[in-house]
């Protein structure tokens, strides 16, 4: 996305963030982002909220299958695997997006005024 | 619709492949398994595969993997063999035992373990282009 030196500092400001979190919206988890001049930053919130709930049920289900699989009642294996798989996925991508918030934030913090 | 879909389309061919083969363990458990004149003979076990519906949330269409329709049974008259010493042959000295085919299910069982891992490339494949799309930029 080409912008302009001039107004990048405030388009950056306003509407990188944005484009983040609808992005992440898009990627499945529900989010109830406004418009893009619309954001408060309980948006974002939301956000991480919400990855943090995908995260914790994807460990929930892995966990109780890994029970399952101890109890010998697990009648898939490929169930526990795959859970496993998809609740280190969710995990690498919360911590990801963490990542990048903070990132984001450090640079602009380290703004020079 | 999961965040990851491919998982759930490729455990769903993974349980199907999963049952298609413990359909040929049970054949061959009871490729021996003879019956009395007067009884129908071990059916041999088939299993229908269908496809599952298209994701209604799904905005391209694609399905949404695979999953077994029924089990079929295979012929109840089985192969009726002249076996006069088996206790359990009736007056003419004939019993029944099961129409299956061990080379058939042998191969078929070959086929159901490379679908079987098969798809857990898929997952495999799948889990490494996540991972790659969530370090996209990444440190």
């Amino acid at each position: 996305m080409a912008v302009s030196p001039i107004g990048a500092m405030m388009s950056a400001a306003t509407a990188a963030p944005v484009t983040g979190t609808q992005q992440i919206g898009a990627a499945g988890i529900p989010t109830d982002t406004g418009q893009a001049g619309a954001a408060s930053g309980s948006d974002f919130g939301n956000v991480v909220t919400n990855a943090l709930q995908g995260m914790q049920d994807s460990q929930d289900s892995a966990n109780s299958l890994a029970v399952q699989a101890a109890t010998g009642d697990l009648t898939d294996v490929h169930n526990y695997t795959i859970a496993a798989t998809e609740a280190s996925l969710r995990t690498e991508m919360t911590v990801a997006v963490r990542d990048r918030a903070v990132a984001a934030f450090n640079q602009i913090m380290a703004m020079q005024v | 619709m999961s965040i990851f879909p491919v998982f759930d389309t490729a455990a769903s061919a993974l349980r199907t492949n999963r049952i298609w083969m413990d359909a040929i363990s049970d054949n061959l458990a009871n490729v021996n398994t003879v019956k009395p004149y007067n009884q129908p003979a071990f059916q041999a076990r088939f299993v229908a595969a269908q496809e599952l519906p298209t994701n209604p949330s799904d905005p391209i269409g694609v399905g949404g993997g695979v999953t077994v329709a029924s089990i079929k049974y295979g012929d109840a008259t089985g192969i009726e063999r002249y076996e006069p010493g088996n206790p359990l042959a009736n007056a003419k000295g004939y019993i029944r035992s099961p129409d299956v085919d061990v080379a058939q299910n042998m191969t078929d069982l070959i086929i159901a373990q490379r679908a079987y891992q098969l798809n857990l490339a898929v997952v495999d494949r799948a889990s490494q282009s996540y991972q790659q799309a969530i370090q996209i930029n990444g440190k």
